[in-house]
């Protein structure tokens, strides 16, 4: 069997070195692997520099509204149930604008991977602090920093009742493009935490690589909290597990109809 | 002969049943029954109240004056007692207390049996539905309360009950819709609930988080080929404004159905409107063409419903359906057999089959995003286009975007649109019989299509105006919005306007005062 080529011709306007470029790598060869036609597979993205990875993959889809791919996509697969669906959203999109939609995607249990471009910043807005920004972050806005503490993703979403949560290093495409496989082959609402650094922005979250260290584990949910736990989102010491932090069987959403 | 009966108690006490069992059995013997519910925003307890109208031809309206209550407390009497007419006839709860739960049909006994009707249609009526022991000891005990005050005998007229809602709904399910998503919302949350219960494989509902998601969801299930539509009121409408303009840019097809309530804000929510005109015309950031449509009874409902699913997915647009509480909830008889059902066709590209790209950025024809001048100036007008090609679509297929009742020759011309349509019927019969005997001083112009709006409105106004008749707007708001529509796109401006704008529907026999005051 031929392989799927994903690329697209067109012009990719990410600045130089961006780790969206890492992320766009890895999500290729994730599909690739799975020998997935790019008829079958559909994405939707939210509006930021993730969202502009509509035109670099060669499957179509739905460019969104900021804050909103993830409403769209269970859309796209209570209309389809046969799909694939793929949604990129940024961190400001999914923990600020549209955290609603996050939350109870992991209750539905739509059968979508949600990938979270998470620059900790609102970058192609030039730089404000979002909901993971750490405490501190000197902005524009805040130019005495921000004053808020991060929320912490990756516990809203064992709590709201995910069923299958990781996080990932942007950098490390293998690994990532690996978790991503098992993301979309998982059967229900799977969330992959895509840690990137921002040349541009927020810079003080760059290079967290060396805190980061690979976990797995599947259905001890008391493991999964504690792993999230570990790191909030603020320190920059300290140990920040990625990997697949939980996995669940549980009726999709599309199943229920 | 038309009779106005009210019928009130406390929230809870299942007076609709009472306006439905009565409205059945009249039904059944052929007249007219128009029902209003009147009710706050509350669950059990306060003021609630129905009334009944009830006549040998078409109605589509309550009157001020009553000729009868039922009432099942004695709030209701104390309140409506000035409205009752010389004469008119109150039957009240007291004596029937010990029947509790069926105090409701036991009064529906008594209310038959001062119409005149026979008990027998009253049994079987009551049979057909109601398992509840001792309902049938309780309606014959009403029954017997009571004297004859009127004699309703049979006619040979074949009714259907109807609300506005139950005309979406079949509207829905004629058009083969797929989808139904929604957020609850008086006075729309009908629909969804009546969608909900009917779901029998083919088709879905689904009930969203919040009107964001409903939208978004909508659009995505749009996109991967299903017939979708959403529902909701103003508030929840405002909500989705962002999302109409990228169904705007996006050209995923998509129905709303908004039912108005009167804002601004939470306003007054269990009770009725016309003021969201402007917001469905212009709901949206950006320039985009859109379908709005008015249907002004059930029948329409279920018609015009049919043509946005049909309209929206020909053409790729958004269409609006826009109702209200007072369409959404009265019921309505109807003698009138809804038009042929439009078969809606997809025949898009869809996902799974090929790459289908939808964006609400700027794109070209592949669909692929763009920030070009002239590719932005050519898109724009592409999208822009379809407005008149709508338009000249729903001219050549003679689709009813305008209804002209009455006197084609006529002097007075009344314009409405929405559930005012009913109300101004009656009206203009209650001066000079111009509906029905089509020889009066007056005529009705309904406009259904808002956008587009027909170009028959603007010859019919020059042809009242060059005999120096009398044009007049009435609607169920506070500034007038058709009439400024008309305004802005004919250039004419109509002077008289009657506006009504308490969260209450007009009475026909006040409207017709009114109306007849300014005539000529
Ligand atoms: C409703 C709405 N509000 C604000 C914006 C402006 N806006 C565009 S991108 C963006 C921030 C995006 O941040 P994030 O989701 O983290 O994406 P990133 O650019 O960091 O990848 C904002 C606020 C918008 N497009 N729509
Ligand atoms: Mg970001």
């Amino acid at each position: 069997m031929v392989k799927a080529n994903f690329n697209t011709k067109e012009e990719i306007t990410w600045c130089p070195g961006c780790s969206n470029f890492m992320i766009l790598e890895a999500v290729k060869r994730a599909l690739a692997s799975l020998g997935l036609k790019k008829e079958e597979v559909v994405m939707t993205t939210g509006i930021g520099c993730h969202g502009k990875i509509f035109d670099y993959i060669d499957i179509g889809g739905v460019y969104g509204l900021h804050g909103r791919p993830i409403p769209v996509a269970i859309g796209i697969k209570l209309g389809n149930p046969k799909l694939k669906v793929l949604t990129f959203a940024g961190d400001g999109d999914t923990y600020n604008e549209g955290i609603s939609h996050f939350i109870h995607a992991c209750r539905y249990n739509s059968d979508i991977t949600l990938i979270v471009h998470d620059n900790r910043a609102f970058s192609l807005t030039t730089g404000q602090a979002t909901a993971t920004s750490q405490e501190g972050y000197k902005t524009k806005v805040e130019p005495k920093g921000e004053f808020l503490k991060p929320l912490n993703p990756i516990s809203l979403a064992l709590s709201s009742g995910a069923s299958f949560v990781a996080r990932v290093n942007a950098k490390n495409i293998e690994h990532t493009s690996k978790v991503l496989e098992e993301a979309i082959r998982h059967k229900g609402f799977s969330y992959v935490e895509v840690l990137q650094d921002c040349l541009i922005f927020n810079l003080e979250i760059n290079n967290l690589d060396k805190l980061m260290y690979k976990v797995e584990n599947r259905d001890n949910k008391e493991r999964a909290r504690k792993l999230a736990e570990e790191w909030n989102y603020d320190s920059k010491t300290g140990k920040i597990p990625i990997g697949i932090f939980y996995q669940e069987k549980r009726k999709t959403l599309e199943e229920e109809f | 002969m038309r009779l106005n009966v009210l019928i009130g108690g406390k929230a809870g006490q299942g007076i609709n049943k009472i306006s439905e069992i009565v409205a059945n059995v009249l039904t059944s013997l052929g007249y007219f029954t128009f029902n209003y519910r009147d009710y706050g925003s509350l669950i059990r307890g306060g003021h609630n109240f129905n009334v009944l109208s009830v006549s040998n031809k078409r109605v589509g309206s309550i009157e001020s004056k009553l000729d009868g209550i039922v009432a099942l407390d004695d709030l209701t009497i104390e309140k409506h007692k000035i409205e009752l007419k010389k004469g008119g006839f109150v039957i009240s709860y007291k004596g029937f207390e010990n029947f509790e739960r069926n105090l409701n049909v036991a009064l529906s006994g008594a209310l038959i049996k001062v119409l005149g009707i026979d008990k027998d249609l009253l049994l079987k009526e009551l049979r057909k539905e109601l398992n509840v022991p001792n309902a049938i000891e309780a309606a014959e005990k009403g029954y017997e309360s009571e004297e004859k005050k009127f004699n309703f005998g049979k006619l040979k007229n074949k009714i259907k009950i109807m609300s506005g809602t139950e005309g979406v709904v079949q509207g829905f399910i004629n058009s083969k819709a797929d989808w139904y998503f929604a957020y609850p919302m008086t006075p729309a949350t009908g629909v969804l609930h009546e969608l909900g219960l009917r779901q029998n494989g083919k088709h879905k509902v689904f009930q969203a988080e919040n009107e964001i998601s409903v939208v978004n969801m909508a659009l995505g299930c749009s996109f991967s080929g299903k017939r979708v539509m959403v529902g909701t009121s103003g508030g929840g409408f405002d909500l989705m404004s962002e999302s109409l303009s990228f169904q705007g840019m996006s050209e995923i097809p998509l129905v709303v159905y908004l039912a108005s309530r009167p804002g601004p804000g939470t306003g007054v929510p269990t009770y009725s409107t016309q003021s969201d005109l402007n917001v469905a015309l212009r709901a949206g950031h950006g320039e985009f063409p859109r379908i709005v449509i008015a249907p002004g009874d059930p029948i329409e409902c279920v018609e015009k419903v049919n043509e946005a699913f049909y309209l929206s997915e020909r053409f790729k647009c958004l269409a609006i359906i826009l109702s209200d509480k007072h369409l959404a909830e009265s019921e309505f008889s109807s003698d009138r057999k809804p038009n042929k059902v439009l078969d809606v066709k997809i025949e898009r590209d869809l996902p799974g089959q090929k790459i289908v790209r939808a964006s609400s950025y700027e794109h070209d024809e592949r669909r692929h995003t763009t920030e070009k001048p002239e590719v932005v100036k050519r898109m724009q007008e592409k999208r822009l286009e379809k407005y008149e090609k709508i338009k000249n679509f729903l001219q050549r297929n003679k689709v009813e975007m305008i209804k002209i009742y009455g006197n084609k020759n006529a002097k007075n011309l009344v314009i409405g649109w929405g559930s005012t349509k009913t109300v101004i019927l009656d009206a203009l019969d209650a001066i000079d019989k111009s509906i029905e005997t089509r020889k009066g001083k007056w005529k009705f112009l309904q406009v259904l299509y808002l956008k587009p709006l027909s170009d028959e409105i603007k010859e019919e106004i020059e042809k009242v105006q060059e005999k120096k008749g009398r044009v007049i707007v009435v609607e169920n708001n506070a500034t007038g919005q058709l009439g400024r529509l008309i305004r802005e796109k004919t250039g004419l401006k109509v002077e008289k306007r009657i506006l009504k704008y308490d969260s209450r529907p007009f009475r026909s026999d006040e409207l017709a005062e009114e109306l007849r005051g300014m005539g000529k």
